[in-house]
């Protein structure tokens, strides 16, 4: 029984890679998809994520690492989607929507020149986890220490521009400049996170965990951490999965990644309907019961 | 007209002072030849409807918004020169319904502005903290998440933040909105502490009892209507003149309608509720 | 709760970590050594010459699309376990990159086809000249396969590295495969004599009868995908290309691979007037025997165009 779980990884060292990337993407998408979550920023990961694939791809074309090139496309849609929603009445959600569409088109189009077209597209999109290589591991590693010092260094800035951008630029912290730095982590986690899972995936690795955690956690730290070990745990799930059924696994970890995201929404809404549908701990006493949510509203003179 | 009483208020400079000063956005104005001095320890209410400017103006004092011309001067410095000092409260929290984050850390954060990137919270912190959630009432409730609370709790929780603060200048933007009576109580006792401790406020609002109970008042509707002593400028007719109010005597008190109806003083407008103006 | 359950995800991916860490020996052992082969065509002589000396596998599933098929974790177990890995080069096997490097880490040996044959680059004026860097002259041809010869080469050198890598004697077999093989291209040759040389004109799914063609005296007009793999896409710019190529060398017969887009012929078929002929360039008969396959190739090619 035992070696159900433990023979995929015993004696194959590229199952083992597989698994210290998956972790390690992991915990970057924990620690930035905690913000993106708490945020509302998962749209624009998404648009960061698909605006990697034509700088992926270009740089394909011109024989560069492909991280320059994620970058490079990371960056141009950031500064697409400033330069649109400053210039235009258009909303933010329609630049990006327009942005991404056109940058997942362009990408297809400057891929295609490529000789081997299909594979190179469906690589960059689904990543090649157990294709990894030890000086790639070294350089998420590299990435995600960096964006943990980020965000302790960080964290209070971060913290008050979750909950009101005005009160992070009153307390001193300029809301434009900390807004760009947790964008700047977002790309970076995108962008060297596209071997292991691919642009197409490594948005639901920044997302299902840190919206798990966010069900239950109710500290910022807490969220980070729970989040981390969830997108782990998805990383071996699928793993595991791609082992014994013999299918992808960049898609099996990230569709472990949404499942184990729905098992806790699940078992979240049973907890909540348990307590009567509020949601709130059970160390409030029940004397103050006229303080229960949805309490008294002003009168209205 | 100004009392020179008010304006220099404690020593050390007013506390906030405009000088020919035009608020917009864009290159759109808003109201133009705002000159305000508010001396220390003072508060100065700021009347008027929706979209009169009193939100415009606390802005540009905060610093969320540049001056379109004429100048602003807070505690000595420009606008977000010194956060640690002047806390701003804003009517609109987005997205603040669904953040899971517990009232306790919320209120905490209100000393990220002293703290800054690094420093390390100490005894003065946990205090000032301590006091806001006393002074709201939100012991029992302290660690529920945000998005479990009602409005009127999320209110306090805000303004719990920002006492916790304790910085020597206040901005209040309809802080008293969406409360019941007994946080509306804990408010007002926050505002004397307030002044005991010399803390200036400019407070935003169109409760005109909570205006009366200020310093100074200034009257807006896209444009000055008033300025000056409370008690002096809160008179009927520039209360008529702020919010297009129609005003009748009733029983020798001024009885003020907060929009005109056109049916009152017919049958049955004795149904409406009205707030009563000395 | 969240403390506990985060304990309880811990301690188990402690447990999954440690087990890795136990390394399990190399499968039950048979004795005999393990031959992996990346595909089919290049698996059946493989097989011919040392299926009883050793357990000869292949990799990629006959009928499948050699330049994109992409293994499993299954798949790159069994090949980073295996003895010996006969691999093509040349980028044959385009969605197996870097599996073979995992193979080639964990000290699997390495027999790579290519290294012992002349190979063949894309010549000046081959083709439809859009500009792919793939189709550029100067581009190696990984098709070798489809020359008797080439394929003898890579027997006699395969049986040299049998011996000296593993000490596995196939002399005999290699003798009677090479000879076999010679046989076959004469014949191969004599059959094609029969078609007028102004036939000689091959169009066909992508660039793989290189070999055949150098081989045997064919043209190579140009192909459905301009490229060396059915990875690349065509374009409307290739599509027009290869119409007015057709039109201007009076070709009748395009012939269809594994990996061909169906409509694009079926477009082409019409417009430019000519038949689309089936061909098996990758993929196995049913009796699995390398000169089944290259008879059936031959003959396919030489009645369509006599």
């Amino acid at each position: 029984m035992l070696s159900f779980f433990v023979s995929p990884f015993a004696g194959n060292a590229f199952m083992v890679n597989a698994l210290v990337a998956g972790v390690l993407v992991s915990v970057s998408c924990g620690i930035v998809g905690t913000f993106v979550v708490l945020r509302g920023l998962a749209f624009m990961g998404d648009a960061l994520a698909h605006g990697a694939l034509p700088g992926i791809a270009v740089a394909l074309l011109l024989g560069l690492p492909g991280i320059l090139g994620a970058a490079a496309g990371a960056a141009a849609m950031v500064l697409g989607i400033g330069l649109i929603t400053r210039r235009s009445n258009l909303g933010s959600d329609t630049a990006i929507g327009l942005l991404f569409v056109g940058m997942l088109a362009l990408g297809v189009a400057i891929v295609s020149r490529s000789r081997s077209f299909s594979g190179d597209l469906v690589r960059i999109l689904f990543g090649e986890i157990l294709g990894i290589k030890a000086g790639e591991i070294l350089l998420q590693l590299v990435a995600t220490v960096l964006i943990g010092c980020a965000v302790v260094l960080f964290r209070r800035p971060f913290l008050l521009l979750c909950f009101s951008p005005e009160q992070a630029e009153t307390s001193g912290f300029p809301a434009r400049v900390y807004h760009g730095i947790m964008l700047g982590l977002i790309a970076l986690t995108v962008v060297v996170s596209f071997k292991t899972v691919g642009t197409l995936l490594v948005f639901g690795m920044l997302l299902a965990p840190a919206a798990a955690a966010a069900l239950f956690s109710r500290k910022v730290g807490t969220m980070m951490l729970a989040a981390s070990l969830l997108g782990s745990l998805s990383t071996y799930l699928g793993l595991l999965m791609s082992y014994h059924l013999g299918i992808a696994a960049g898609a099996s970890i990230t569709l472990s990644a949404s499942a184990v995201f729905f098992v806790l929404l699940a078992v979240a809404r049973v907890r909540a309907a348990g307590q009567g549908g509020s949601g709130a701990p059970e160390d409030g006493s029940p004397g103050e019961a006229a303080e229960g949510p949805g309490g008294e509203e002003a009168e209205h003179a | 007209m100004l009392d020179p009483e008010q304006g220099r208020g404690l020593a050390g400079g007013p506390a906030v002072e405009t000088r020919g000063l035009v608020v917009g956005y864009g290159r759109e104005a808003v109201v133009s030849g705002l000159d305000v001095v508010l001396g220390r320890g003072r508060s100065l209410a700021l009347v008027g409807a929706n979209g009169s400017g009193k939100t415009t103006f606390l802005k540009a004092i905060a610093g969320l918004i540049a001056p379109l011309s004429g100048s602003i001067s807070v505690l000595g410095a420009p606008p977000l020169a010194q956060p640690a000092r002047v806390a701003y409260m804003g009517q609109f929290h987005p997205s603040s319904f669904l953040l899971p984050l517990a009232v306790l850390d919320i209120v905490r954060m209100g000393r990220f502005a002293s703290l800054g990137l690094l420093g390390k919270a100490g005894p003065e912190d946990e205090a000032a903290v301590r006091e806001a959630i006393e002074l709201m009432s939100l012991g029992p409730i302290a660690q529920w998440p945000l998005s479990a609370l009602s409005g009127g709790q999320r209110q306090r929780v805000f303004l719990a933040q920002t006492i916790a603060r304790r910085a020597e200048l206040v901005l209040l933007d309809e802080p008293a909105a969406n409360m019941d009576a007994a946080s509306r109580q804990g408010y007002r006792r926050y505002l004397q502490k307030a002044a005991e401790r010399g803390v200036s406020s400019v407070v935003a609002t169109h409760d005109i009892d909570e205006a009366m109970a200020c310093d100074q008042a200034l009257l807006l509707a896209r444009r000055v209507v008033a300025y000056g002593s409370a008690q002096e400028v809160l008179t009927a007719d520039a209360v008529s003149a702020t919010f297009g109010l129609v005003g009748r005597y009733s029983e020798g008190k001024l009885v003020v309608m907060e929009a005109e109806h056109g049916h009152c003083g017919e049958e049955g407008a004795e149904d409406h509720r009205h707030r009563a103006i000395r | 709760m969240p403390g506990r359950a985060a304990a309880a995800i811990g301690a188990a991916l402690c447990l999954a970590l440690l087990g890795a860490g136990c390394s399990v020996s190399k499968g039950p052992g048979s004795g005999r050594k393990s031959m992996v082969v990346t595909y089919s065509v290049l698996g059946s002589v493989a097989r011919e010459l040392a299926g009883d000396k050793m357990d000869v596998s292949v990799m990629i599933p006959d009928g499948l699309d050699v330049h994109e098929w992409e293994p499993s974790a299954r798949d790159i177990e069994t090949l980073t376990r295996a003895d010996l890995v006969v691999e093509n080069g040349l980028g044959l096997e385009g969605g197996m990159g870097k599996a073979l490097d995992q193979a080639r880490k964990a000290g699997a040996k390495f027999f790579t086809a290519s290294d012992h044959i002349e190979v063949r680059a894309v010549g000046v004026g081959e083709g439809i000249p859009s500009g792919d860097p793939d189709q550029a002259a100067g581009a190696e041809d990984p098709h070798l396969w489809t020359s008797p010869l080439a394929v003898e080469s890579i027997v006699r050198a395969l049986a040299a590295q049998l011996e000296s890598d593993f000490g596995i004697d196939v002399s005999e077999r290699a003798k009677d495969l090479e000879a076999r093989l010679a046989r076959l291209d004469a014949e191969i040759a004599g059959d094609v004599a029969a078609v007028p040389a102004a036939n000689r004109k091959l169009v066909t799914g992508h660039e793989s009868l290189g070999y055949f063609a150098q081989r045997y005296g064919f043209k190579l007009v140009g192909a459905v995908i301009p490229s060396l793999s059915t990875e690349a896409e065509s374009s409307a710019r290739d599509f027009a290309a290869l119409e007015k190529l057709i039109a201007a060398e009076g070709v009748k017969v395009v012939f269809t691979e594994l990996g061909t887009p169906e409509k694009t012929v079926g477009a082409l078929a019409e417009e430019a007037g000519v038949r689309a002929v089936p061909l098996a360039t990758h993929s196995m008969p049913p009796d699995g025997s390398y000169f089944t396959f290259e008879r059936n190739l031959a003959t396919t090619i030489v009645e369509a165009l006599k």
